[in-house]
């Protein structure tokens, strides 16, 4: 059995579907297959057909007997490639044939293990809806959660759990170490003291950021799903959508997590006296913790997942992810990657560096479709700008957080100063300056001074005229630079 | 800045009347006019304080006061009549935002300075009139609201939806709204009512560099964020029956939409680009300013025939862009309602710029002349019969659109003769703020957070206001003062006041 097409993207999560949409926008006269394990993100806006580029696409084909524009979803897994013959072959026996492949099959979630299979049954790894349910009902029952990681979905749980004792273990100094620094975790944590800022019930303001929903496959495939833990990854405002409350009404509703500092798990046991698990900690200066929950969060992180083969083998970044340039190709002819599953092996803009976020696989997974539409119809594109300016926009404990260029001093050793305007409970300023240019930012709160700083980094304006001022509190700088 | 005393300051402004203030030559050097702006009693204090606040010693260094740019400006070579301050006028990079001022083309030593036209060049406001009502709208106003976030994007990063490649850019750059016609995005009727036709003809994409070029791309049909915003917006006072009748607007209640936008990240692009350009060349053509930031260049060298081209692309850019606004606006109500844009009389009424350069003629003591007018966040404003408005609006005066600070009331005026004479058809552009702002009453509250960033071990400072401002009640320049200011001026007329019920913002 065998299938022919222009365009063969795999996986069905952010970075295929972007990759999948700016084909069919690009070439809307290719085929192009999307192959995927499991559900498709699909988003929400469709677009009523007027100009020559933009006609609705069904996502949902399955079964494709006639190829025509459009593209064609096949609900299979990747078993092998032959670059060289421009072919692959699904788990089921099913053969393509194409002239370009994407890779975009995403990272599987690194789930901490305990070693035995009893115990990993009590441990979740956060990825997708399905597992995000998994929690809601274990949480339902329960009286003590362990969340393990430190990073954005980490955060975010911790910030949204109620009725439950959190007990966060990171492995780190402070708190959304991904993203924030110290001062800004500080900021976090005093703030969550005031229990007016944080709301109880979710708010009804509008989602402003793109939204996307989940197309399940098949009833047969379902139950198939429920056992794997793949499956698209949580997108931005996930836990908009689920009330995340646990067995304890009656403990202070939204209690601190207590947060474990410097330390990583070094054993799980069943409890002996009852049906809790017992967790020993050890940190990072030798001394040991006994802790006891009733299931553990592992939200740390992704590992770049490429488990099929190929006629040639790829080069791999020291991340284990496959490595692409700028127009996002591997090192086979005609095989490009994008999202999770690629490491950017491109010499990094001046404001940019690669982070495994929503944000980053749509952008990846656009930029391998014009590249690929690009080499198809014979023309020449550029790298899409995106990534000449690291941008991340995210909610960490109730608060917008934007991040902007190299918001940490990424790459800048010890050669940039900090300007810093906080106020408790409202806002966290934090500059990062070189020479007296704005490399980097992270705005907590309503500063409206995203686009402004936007601007400063990307025109390299010398703010040393400005001296502090430019952070003055009584002075307005939003259209300053307008 | 010369800093004096603020009493001797104070020897070089003198009231005019009620509305209307003027700077005496010497205020700053080698002023070549008067500067003038205009205020009602709350506006003027605000000008003055900001003034005074300034003449301490260890004051707000890089930032100006109003008045001290306005005279700036006066200084520049081949500028014409007086440097003029709106209502609005708030410190800016170069000119202050709501300065305008006009230099004879005739005169080889005039400049051009994009300071004067503003990075953010076309930034602009569209206003659509639809014809439902506030009952039709409040009961769906949070579906509304999202379904405008889920078609036009928003905020930091975002990605237009409508898909552009390089050669589309080239053309839309060239081709202004003319392009947006061409594929569909607007109705021929749109270009009728907008400034230039929504097309500059003597646009150059050529003159654009690669990086705003490549800038620019992603962000075509995006608001952005900052104090870009689409607001729906529902009638709420007519002050002028008749001309708003022209407009399409028949009652109080009556929805319109309006899009706050401009030319994002490639107008920014496009003004650096000349900035540095510019500076190179003012040693060479001999041209001294005041402030370094008013980095100009004579309007016939080539750096200023580049950025005019440019500028003129860049313009172009932004009417693209509130065209591709503008459709999107109409394809999230027309699904809304289940009808069409058309059932919906969702026309434009009109698009104005305030952040642009254009060549205008004007009478100047007595004599038409060829003027290049900056304006910047100022809007163009003119009187009913000139020749450059739609045929429609030849007897109301061109329509002038000014939006308030997001989510407070916003108006629609009409041109003026007198605005014709006095500030070369130019009026306000929205609200102002003022350097002694005290913006959210915030408390700063560094030491714990600091001790935590020590740890990085990175040289850190933190800003803290250097003076104790004296608390003043309200420091912004409402729209409202404002519009108020120029109508009593007679420099332009209230037609419409709206306030918003939904606010669209990154």
């Amino acid at each position: 059995m065998s299938r022919n097409c222009t365009f063969l993207v795999v996986g069905g999560g952010i970075a295929g579907v972007s990759c999948a949409e700016t084909l069919t926008i690009c070439c809307p006269d290719e085929t192009i297959l999307l192959l995927t394990e499991s559900s498709v993100v699909k988003s929400v806006t469709n677009l009523v057909p007027v100009a020559r580029y933009l006609h609705k696409f069904d996502v949902r084909e399955q079964n494709v007997s006639d190829l025509r524009a459009g593209i064609g979803t096949i609900v299979d897994q990747l078993a092998y490639i032959n670059s060289g013959e421009h072919w692959a072959r699904t788990r089921t026996g099913l053969v393509i044939n194409y002239r370009h492949l994407c890779l975009c099959t995403g990272g599987a979630a690194k789930v901490f293990s305990a070693g035995e299979e009893e115990l990993n049954a009590r441990i979740i790894g956060l990825r997708d809806t399905d597992s995000v349910l998994e929690l809601q009902r274990r949480l339902a029952s329960a009286k003590d959660v362990l969340i393990l990681g430190n990073g954005g979905i980490a955060s975010e749980l911790a910030h949204e759990l109620h009725d439950v004792n959190v007990h966060w273990v990171i492995k780190d100094a402070h708190i959304s170490a991904t993203f924030v620094d110290p001062g800004a975790a500080e900021f976090f944590q005093l703030a969550k003291r005031e229990p007016d800022q944080t709301a109880t019930t979710k708010p009804t303001t509008a989602i402003k950021r793109m939204r996307y929903s989940e197309l399940l496959p098949t009833a047969e495939q379902e139950e198939e799903q429920q056992r794997s833990k793949r499956g698209a990854a949580l997108g931005p405002d996930w836990h908009r959508s689920f009330d995340l409350g646990g067995g304890c009404a009656d403990s202070a509703s939204r209690a601190m997590p207590k947060i474990y500092y410097n330390s990583q798990i070094e054993r799980v046991e069943q409890s002996p006296a009852d049906t809790a698990l017992s967790v020993t900690l050890k940190h990072n200066d030798g001394s040991v913790e006994h802790l006891s929950c009733d299931f553990i969060v592992s939200a740390t992180g992704v590992q770049p997942r490429h488990d099929y083969e190929t006629d040639k083998p790829f080069h791999l970044a020291a991340d284990g992810g496959i490595k692409v340039d700028e127009m996002m190709r591997t090192n086979l002819c005609d095989v490009y990657a994008a999202g999770d599953v690629c490491t950017a092996g491109w010499p990094n803009g001046a404001h940019w560096f690669q982070m495994r976020l929503w944000t980053q696989a749509r952008q990846m997974g656009a930029m391998a479709g014009r590249s690929m539409a690009a080499v198809h119809e014979g023309e020449t594109v550029y790298q899409d700008f995106c990534f000449e300016l690291f941008g991340h926009v995210t909610q960490l404990f109730g608060f917008p957080v934007v991040l902007l260029g190299r918001f940490n001093g990424q790459d800048l050793g010890r050669d940039y100063e900090l300007l810093v305007r906080c106020t408790r409970n409202k806002e966290y300023i934090k500059f990062v300056l070189q020479q007296g240019r704005l490399r980097g930012a992270i705005l907590i709160g309503d500063t409206d001074l995203a686009e402004t700083c936007e601007n400063l980094i990307l025109n390299g304006t010398d703010l040393t005229p400005y001296g502090d001022d430019i952070l003055n509190p009584d002075i307005d700088i939003e259209d300053y630079f307008d | 800045m010369v800093v004096r005393p603020y009493v001797e300051e104070l020897k070089y402004l003198e009231k005019i009347n009620d509305h209307c203030w003027r700077i005496k030559k010497g205020f700053q050097p080698n002023m070549n006019v008067e500067g003038v702006f205009y205020v009602n009693s709350r506006l003027e204090q605000l000008m003055l304080e900001e003034l005074k606040n300034s003449c301490r010693p260890g004051a707000v260094g890089g930032f100006l006061p109003g008045v001290k740019q306005i005279a700036n400006v006066a200084a520049l070579p081949g500028i014409v009549g007086r440097s003029i301050g709106l209502p609005d006028i708030h410190s800016g990079y170069g000119f202050a935002i709501g300065n305008m001022a006009a230099f004879d083309m005739d005169d080889p030593l005039s400049v051009v300075s994009p300071g004067g036209v503003g990075f953010d060049i076309n930034c602009g406001v569209r206003l659509l009139r639809t014809n439902l009502f506030e009952k039709d709208v409040q009961p769906l106003k949070e579906q509304l609201a999202q379904s405008l976030f889920d078609h036009i994007p928003v905020g930091v990063g975002s990605k237009g939806i409508i898909p552009m490649n390089a050669r589309d850019l080239e053309e839309a750059l060239e081709m202004g709204m003319d392009w947006s016609l061409r594929e569909g995005y607007v109705w021929a009727e749109d270009k009728e009512h907008c400034e230039e036709y929504g097309r500059m003809l003597n646009a150059d994409p050529a003159k654009v560099s690669m990086r705003a070029k490549k800038r620019g791309l992603p962000q075509l049909g995006t608001l952005g964020a900052g104090n870009h915003y689409a607001e729906i917006q529902v009638v709420d006072e007519i002050y002028d029956k008749w001309s708003a009748s022209k407009m399409g607007i028949e009652e109080k209640g009556q929805v319109v939409v309006m899009i706050h936008s401009g030319s994002r990240g490639f107008g920014h692009q496009v003004a650096t680009d000349a900035l540095v350009e510019m500076e190179k060349a003012m040693k060479r053509d001999k041209i001294e300013t005041n402030d370094r930031q008013l980095a100009c260049a004579r309007i016939n060298s080539p750096e200023g025939q580049d950025y005019l081209k440019a500028m003129a692309a860049a313009a172009n850019f932004a009417w693209v862009n509130r065209s591709s606004m503008t459709f999107l606006t109409r394809q999230a109500f027309a699904k809304m309602f289940k009808t069409t844009p058309d059932d919906l009389d969702m026309h434009v009424i009109y698009d104005v710029s305030h952040n642009i350069a254009k060549v205008e003629n004007h009478m100047v003591d007595g004599k038409e002349r060829k003027l290049l007018v900056h304006r910047k966040g100022s809007t163009r404003a003119f009187p009913p019969h000139h020749p450059l408005i739609p045929v429609d609006y030849q007897l109301t005066g061109q329509p002038v659109l000014v939006g308030g600070t997001m989510g407070t009331c916003s108006y629609v005026l009409t041109g003026t003769e007198r605005g014709m004479q006095e500030t070369f058809g130019s009026t306000c552009h929205g609200a102002g703020r003022a350097l002694s702002r005290a913006k959210s009453r915030r408390n700063l509250d560094y030491k714990d957070v600091l001790d935590k960033l020590d740890q990085l071990g990175i040289a850190i400072r933190v800003a803290s206001p250097k003076l104790v401002m004296e608390e003043a009640p309200e420091s912004y320049k409402d729209v409202t003062d404002v519009v108020d200011t120029c109508h009593a001026a007679g420099i332009s007329k209230k037609c419409i006041k709206m306030r918003p019920i939904a606010v669209i913002k990154g």
